[in-house]
């Protein structure tokens, strides 16, 4: 009887003892899409092989409330290890205390990666850039080209996109000149901003203590939005100016790299030329986002994070995931230069792109920012109110933010 | 305590678990972080009654306010008369009833998400409903309805109707059923017109199921959320109470001590309403 017992008390402290090397860490990350998620899934099963003391705890989010349930999750302790955050929202869980200070962490890595400065929160950083995001000008060729513009004709500034944007618009009742987005949150002020930042306007002034978004360079910028807006732009969601886009019915249309996604998915053919957003001179700076991953300020396991995170964004994973999400903006300077993006013209079209691209501050209020700067465009665009009044009534409201804060 | 107790108290404590675990304490913690400035991943603080202060100088609270008594006093006397025109049409003898009690019914069983998501498409610029209007010699609003301050709200409300009306019809439905035949024959006897009938024995003996429906849909419209968020998202002066209160608490910045007070003076509205209500219900007198 004493050999059974033996062999159970060996299991049983070899159990303990396997138990005890094994490190858990949790990841929130929010790709569920079917043709990425597999590549998240065989990333984590690789890195646990890698590193056997490392078991991995994957849950997915959605875009619907994953802003919730991370607040929820952090406010009530509960946090995971490693957080996949939308550049947005960094300042405010860093200003909250909620994430690991990993500026000494990344010194090594930092002249690799683009991004930094959106996971930079008070001179400290806070997260690793993963992938960056963009947005730029879709045109197509073939409506320029009933226009009556040579095959290789591009419009450089606001000036040559006004007037082809007008004679795209000409070609017929159901042609358009520009895809102009309907209210959608998150969608048109970051339509707005790419003329805004473009005409040299400024949400803050330099040491971030004024608002000046009712400068004349961001007024400017809107009633030129609002001249395209109303004379010649087809209204819609998001979804419903990249279908015309893509039935040939829009000249132009802003768009980011799901859209090259989408084109590559559905085997549609369309003729076009991805160029960046016209500014006043070229090249015109368009509006810079970022997923990044960051580590919980109370986690216990923060090398055992960090080895992941670098894992996740090494260039080689950055491929991958590009590869497989069709995504266009890798934060790796690395990745960026493998064959993959070097080899497609739209792809460079982004990286070029995100080389001449504003970030929005980094600030802990910048969702109610954000906000406010929305409800500006809306007002100006389908309400009663003029470009320089909702401006300005979005300053002054931005000025009460800030003397809150 | 006797055994027979026991075993009712037993037998009831898996409801008495969760009214307590999910009602009770959530209702009474709400009253008391109403009175704090808690906001998630900042802590709270005891403000005493400056959210209720702060709430009623809150433009968009009070247009929230004003939208949400829009709906209701827009939508429950339409969905009520033609709800009981409908049951009235379909409790006729005719051939096909049963296809349209079905169909007249089948919008409120279906989900809200869907239908609101097939009115925003009606309602765009290019939707059906703008051709239609354009068709009648109308001018639709330029970006669609749903677009323009001044017919988002409406038509929100339109929807409202047309997707809860076959739910009422089908209660003013049983009302008529129970409504005894004889008083109609005894009625036509007297040589009573058939409007005369309906006012002076239909509509009365339907007193206490129209209260009823005016209850209910009065608690439903003032909680009016699911239409809003699809639809505008509270934009082009649609934002209602709870919209608001998802709003200030789950969206932005997470104030839920804010919201929980937004939420304290949405109920104490419902309560003056049902206790209104309640009241004429109980009358002996009736209202017509």
């Amino acid at each position: 009887m004493r050999l059974p017992k033996l062999i159970i008390a060996l299991l049983f402290f070899t159990l303990i003892g396997t138990a005890q090397a094994t490190t858990r860490i949790t990841w929130w990350q929010f790709w569920t899409d079917p043709n990425i998620k597999p590549t998240i899934d065989a990333m984590v099963d690789e890195f646990e092989r890698a590193n056997p003391d490392i078991k991995v705890e994957l849950t997915d989010l959605t875009w619907a409330n994953g802003h919730e349930k991370i607040v929820i999750a952090f406010s009530s302790g509960m946090g995971p290890d490693v957080v996949e955050l939308g550049s947005d929202w960094i300042a405010q869980f860093a200003d909250a205390g909620q994430l690991a200070d990993i500026s000494g962490d990344v010194s090594e890595d930092s002249a690799g990666y683009q991004g930094w400065g959106m996971a930079t929160y008070r001179d400290r950083i806070y997260a690793y850039p993963w992938f960056l995001g963009t947005r730029l000008m879709f045109l197509n060729q073939d409506l320029l080209n009933r226009a009556g513009y040579e095959a290789d004709f591009l419009p450089f500034n606001t000036d040559g996109f006004k007037e082809v944007a007008f004679k795209v618009d000409s070609l017929g009742d159901d042609i358009y000149g520009f895809g102009s987005n309907t209210v959608e949150k998150h969608r048109l002020y970051k339509k707005y901003l790419p003329f805004f930042w473009s005409a040299g306007g400024r949400i803050f002034t330099p040491d971030n203590k004024y608002c000046v978004i009712s400068s004349m360079q961001a007024i400017g910028a809107l009633e030129f939005y609002k001249m395209l807006h109303d004379s010649c732009g087809f209204v819609g969601t998001q979804r419903e100016i990249e279908d015309a886009f893509l039935d040939g019915r829009i000249g132009f249309i802003i768009s980011g790299d799901w859209l090259l996604k989408r084109i590559a998915l559905e085997n549609r053919d369309v003729n076009m030329v991805l160029t960046n957003v016209p500014g006043p001179k070229y090249p015109g700076k368009s509006f810079l986002g970022g997923e990044f991953l960051a580590v919980n300020a109370r986690t216990e396991h923060k090398e055992a994070a960090l080895k992941l995170i670098r894992f996740i964004t090494s260039p080689d994973n950055q491929v991958r995931f590009c590869k497989a999400n069709h995504s266009a903006n890798p934060s790796s300077l690395v990745a960026q230069e493998d064959e993959y993006f070097l080899e497609n013209e739209h792809l460079q079209a982004f990286i070029r792109q995100i080389r001449a691209s504003v970030h929005p501050p980094v600030d802990p209020d910048w969702v109610h920012i954000e906000d406010i700067i929305e409800e500006a465009v809306e007002d100006a665009l389908f309400g009663s109110g003029l470009p320089a009044t909702a401006l300005r009534e979005a300053q002054i409201k931005i000025t009460e933010l800030k003397r809150k804060q | 305590m006797s055994g027979r107790k026991k075993t009712a108290l037993l037998l009831a404590s898996p409801w008495i678990v969760t009214l307590l675990l999910f009602w009770t304490v959530p209702l009474v913690y709400s009253f008391i972080i109403g009175f704090t400035d808690y906001q998630l991943l900042k802590g709270a603080r005891w403000v005493g009654f400056s959210n209720y202060v702060e709430l009623f100088s809150d433009e968009v609270f009070l247009a929230s306010i004003k939208n949400t008594f829009i709906f209701v006093f827009g939508t429950i006397p339409i969905t009520t008369v033609v709800a009981l025109g409908l049951a009235l049409l379909v409790n006729g003898q005719f051939k096909g009833r049963a296809v349209f009690r079905a169909g007249f019914f089948l919008p409120s069983i279906t989900s809200m998400v869907v239908i609101a998501l097939i009115f925003t498409s009606l309602y765009e610029r290019g939707g059906y409903i703008a051709l239609l209007a354009r068709m009648a010699g109308l001018s639709p609003p330029e970006h669609g309805f749903l677009y323009n301050a001044g017919t988002a709200l409406y038509s929100i409300m339109a929807m409202d109707v047309w997707m809860s009306v076959g739910y009422y019809m089908l209660i003013f439905l049983a009302g008529l059923k129970a409504i005894p035949d004889e008083l109609y024959e005894a009625a036509e006897v007297a040589g009573a017109s058939a409007v005369r009938q309906f006012f002076s024995i239909t509509l009365p003996l339907l007193r206490p199921v129209a209260l009823f429906i005016i209850v209910i849909n009065s608690i439903k419209s003032f909680q009016v959320f699911v239409e809003i968020f699809v639809m505008t998202h509270g934009k082009f002066d649609t934002s209602t109470m709870v919209y608001f209160i998802y709003d200030a608490g789950l969206r932005t910045d997470f104030r839920l001590g804010y919201a929980s007070a937004a939420a304290y003076v949405l109920f104490v509205i419902i309560a003056l309403f049902s206790i209104l209500q309640f009241y004429l219900m109980r009358r002996r007198r009736p209202l017509w």
